[in-house]
C-alpha cells in the first residue's frame, strides 16, 4: 500500500473537522479519479470529467508559462542595452523572469485557493477544481511588476464577488480570470496601463534610469552563475537611449502602423519578443495550444473561428472607413497585436461564461470579435479592447441562448 | 449623423440603468423572466420615445420666457419651476396609454407585469431622461433621439439581466444573497461591464473626417 493509500484510508469527520475534509477531500479526489460510476440509463461515451478538462487547459499554458518568464528577462535585458540577442545569457533572463513570475503565480493560488477552501468547508461541500485554470490564468495576464497586494486584493475581488456570492464553480457569469483583471484595470489603472509597466526590472523608461535588482539577483543568483563563470547580472545598468518601453498597441494608436515598425518588426511581434501581458506576447504558442485545445475538444472551435472572423470583418470595415492612422492598419497586424489571440483562444472559450448553444456560439464569438476591434481602436480611453469586449458579451451570452433556444422551438413547433 | 450619435450614446455608452442607477426600482423588481422584462423593457421603450417630445414641446412651447403663455398674457412669465408637475402628468397618461394597450392586446402580460406596469410613472429613467433632455439643451428630433436610445438601453439591460437571473435560477446563492442581494451584485458586475463602452466618441470620429 502506498503513501497515497494510506492517505486514502484516513478521512477526517466532516463536521467536526470541516476544513480537514475538505483538504482530504480535493487532494483525494485530484490524485484519484472520483470513484463514482453511471449504474443506469444513460452512459457517457468518455469520461470528459470536469477536471480533465481544466487539466487540459493549465496543460495548454504551460508553453506560454516558459515562454512568459523568458520573455520578461529578454524585455528587460533589451531595455539596459545587454544580452540584446534573443539566445544569449537565457540563464540570466529566465531566472530573472521566474523570480517575477513564481510570486505572481503563489500569490494568485494562495488566495484563490485558500478561499476556494475555506467556502468549500464553510458551505459543506467538496472542493471544486474552478480555481485551477483561473489561476492558471490569471498571472498569465498580469504585467509583470504588478504589485502583489494588489493582486491578491483582485483575486480576492474575483473569486468572492464574481463566483462564491453566485454559488461557485460553474455557476458565475463573468469570466473569473478577466474579473480579476476588470478589477485592477478599474482600480488602479497605473499599474496595468501605459508605457511603463511592460517591462520589468527598471525605475522608469527614460535614457539612464538604473536597473532594479534586489538581493535576490545580486546575492543568491549572482553567486551561483558566478561558480559556472556564467554572465551576471550588472547593478550598474542604465536604460538605454531609444528605448521607449510602448508596446504595438500604444504605438499604432499614435501613429498607425508606420509607427509601429519603427520600434517592432512584424516578425517580431508574432513570435513574442515584445512588451506586453506575461503570457499574451507569443502568438506560434498560443496557436499551438488553440490546436491542442481544439483537437481534445477542450475548448469550442465555433467560438475561437467567430471571434477570428468578427475581428477580421471588423479590421476591414475599419480599413474601408480609414479616418484615423490605427484604423487603417492592415487586418492581419489587428490579430498579431495586443492580446487578441490569448483571448480567443482562452478568454472568450471558457464554457462556463461564453454561450453554449451551437448557433450562440457562433453569434457570442463573432460578436466578441467586432467589439473588441471597436474598443481597440476608437475609444481613446483603453489601450486594449479584449477583455472589455468578452466581459461585455459575458453579460449577454445568457440573452444569446435564450433566444437560440426559443427560435429553435418555434421551428420546432411550426415543423410538427 | 447628430442624431445616430446621440441614441448610440444613451444605448450603450451612457446607459440609463448602468451608467446613471436611474431607473432601478422596476429594473430589479421585473427581471425574474425574460418575457416580463421584455414586455417592461417595450413599454418604457414607449414611453420614453413619446415623453420626450412632448416634454420639450411643453419646455419650449408653453414654459418659457418667449412661450404661448408670455405671449397671450404680454407678460414674460419663466414658468419653468412647472416643469417637474408637468412632465409628471405627461408621463402619467403616456403611462396610462400604454396600460390600456397592453391591457387589450396582452392580457397575461399584464397580469404579470401588475403593478410595476403603472410604476413605469415614477421610474426614475423617463422623469430623469427629460430632466437630462433640458440639461443638455437637445432640439426636438435630438430629444427624441436621447429617449428612443435612453429606452433601448433600459430595455437591454433589463433583458440582458433577465436572462442572467433565469440562468442563476438553480445556483447555490448563499442564503443571504438570493433574490434582491444577487441582483445588485449582478447589476454592478454589468455596470463593470458597460463600462467597456465609456469613453467612445462617434462625433470625434466623424468629425476628424
Amino acid at each position: 500500500m502506498s503513501l497515497i493509500d494510506k492517505l486514502k484510508k484516513i478521512e477526517p469527520d466532516k463536521k467536526k473537522h470541516p476544513l480537514l475534509w475538505v483538504l482530504h477531500e480535493g487532494i483525494s479526489t485530484f490524485l484519484y479519479v472520483p470513484n463514482h460510476v453511471t449504474s443506469s440509463g444513460v452512459h457517457v461515451r468518455d469520461g470528459m470529467d470536469l477536471k480533465r478538462l481544466m487539466v487540459f487547459v493549465v496543460l495548454a499554458l504551460q508553453l506560454c508559462y516558459v515562454f512568459g518568464a523568458y520573455n520578461i528577462g529578454q524585455q528587460h535585458f533589451m531595455a539596459i542595452g545587454q544580452h540584446t540577442g534573443w539566445s544569449e545569457a537565457l540563464h540570466l533572463k529566465i531566472a530573472f523572469g521566474l523570480f517575477k513570475i513564481l510570486p505572481l503565480f503563489l500569490v494568485t493560488h494562495i488566495v484563490g485557493l485558500g478561499l476556494e477552501f475555506w467556502f468549500a468547508a464553510k458551505r459543506g461541500h467538496g472542493i471544486q477544481e474552478g480555481f485551477l485554470v483561473s489561476g492558471a490564468l490569471i498571472p498569465l495576464i498580469m504585467p509583470p511588476d504588478l504589485p502583489l497586494w494588489i493582486l491578491a486584493l483582485a483575486v480576492i475581488f474575483a473569486v468572492v464577488i464574481g463566483k462564491e456570492a453566485f454559488g461557485g464553480t460553474g455557476m458565475n457569469f463573468i469570466n473569473i480570470a478577466l474579473l480579476t483583471r476588470l478589477f485592477v484595470f478599474f482600480a488602479y489603472p497605473s499599474t496595468i496601463s501605459g508605457d511603463e509597466v511592460w517591462v520589468s526590472g527598471i525605475e522608469a523608461t527614460t535614457a539612464g534610469a538604473a536597473a532594479e535588482y534586489s538581493w535576490i539577483h545580486t546575492g543568491l543568483l549572482n553567486g551561483i552563475f558566478d561558480m559556472f563563470g556564467w554572465s551576471l547580472f550588472d547593478t550598474s545598468a542604465q536604460v538605454v537611449d531609444g528605448f521607449s518601453g510602448a508596446t504595438p498597441l500604444a504605438l499604432a494608436y499614435q501613429g498607425g502602423w508606420d509607427q509601429v515598425t519603427t520600434q517592432y518588426t512584424p516578425g517580431q511581434i508574432f513570435w513574442g519578443g515584445i512588451p506586453g501581458s506575461i503570457g499574451e506576447t507569443s502568438k506560434p504558442l498560443i496557436i499551438l495550444a488553440a490546436l491542442f485545445l481544439v483537437f481534445t475538444r477542450i475548448a469550442s472551435w465555433r467560438i475561437m473561428l467567430g471571434t477570428l472572423l468578427g475581428a477580421i470583418g471588423m479590421s476591414l470595415l475599419f480599413n474601408l472607413w480609414g479616418v484615423t492612422p490605427f484604423m487603417q492598419v492592415p487586418w492581419m497586424y489587428q490579430l498579431i497585436m495586443g492580446s487578441f489571440l490569448f483571448a480567443a483562444v482562452f478568454m472568450a472559450t471558457d464554457p462556463v461564461t461564453a454561450a453554449t448553444t451551437l448557433k450562440g456560439k457562433w453569434i457570442y464569438g463573432i460578436l466578441i470579435g467586432i467589439l473588441g476591434i471597436i474598443i481597440r481602436v476608437i475609444n481613446p480611453a483603453y489601450p486594449e479592447g479584449w477583455m472589455l469586449a468578452i466581459i461585455f458579451m459575458n453579460v449577454f451570452a445568457p440573452l444569446i441562448d435564450h433566444y437560440v433556444i426559443e427560435k429553435n422551438i418555434k421551428k420546432r413547433l411550426k415543423r410538427a | 449623423m447628430n442624431l445616430l450619435d446621440i441614441f448610440i450614446k444613451s444605448a450603450f455608452i451612457e446607459n440609463m440603468v448602468l451608467a446613471y442607477f436611474l431607473g432601478m426600482c422596476s429594473y430589479l423588481a421585473v427581471s425574474k423572466s425574460i418575457k416580463t422584462a421584455f414586455g417592461l423593457g417595450l413599454a418604457v421603450i414607449f414611453v420614453l420615445g413619446f415623453t420626450m417630445p412632448i416634454n420639450w414641446l411643453i419646455d419650449t412651447y408653453l414654459l418659457n420666457e418667449n412661450g404661448i403663455i408670455s405671449k397671450l398674457t404680454g407678460i414674460p412669465m419663466d414658468l419653468t419651476f412647472l416643469r417637474f408637475i408637468l412632465f409628471i402628468a405627461v408621463i402619467a397618461s403616456m403611462v396610462q396609454l400604454v396600460e390600456m394597450i397592453i391591457e387589450k392586446s396582452s392580457p397575461a402580460l399584464y397580469n404579470s407585469l401588475g403593478i410595476f406596469l403603472p410604476l413605469i410613472t415614477v421610474n426614475c429613467a423617463i422623469l430623469g431622461g427629460s430632466l437630462f433632455m433640458i440639461s443638455r439643451e437637445y432640439t426636438l428630433p435630438e430629444s427624441i433621439a436621447f429617449g428612443l436610445g435612453g429606452g433601448f438601453g433600459w430595455f437591454l439591460a433589463i433583458i440582458a439581466i433577465a436572462a442572467i437571473r433565469e440562468k442563476i435560477k438553480y445556483s447555490q446563492v448563499p442564503d443571504g444573497l438570493r433574490g434582491l442581494g444577487i441582483a445588485f451584485i449582478i447589476t454592478g458586475l454589468m455596470g463593470m461591464a458597460f463600462m467597456s463602452l465609456m469613453g467612445i466618441d462617434p462625433m470625434a470620429l466623424v468629425a476628424s473626417k
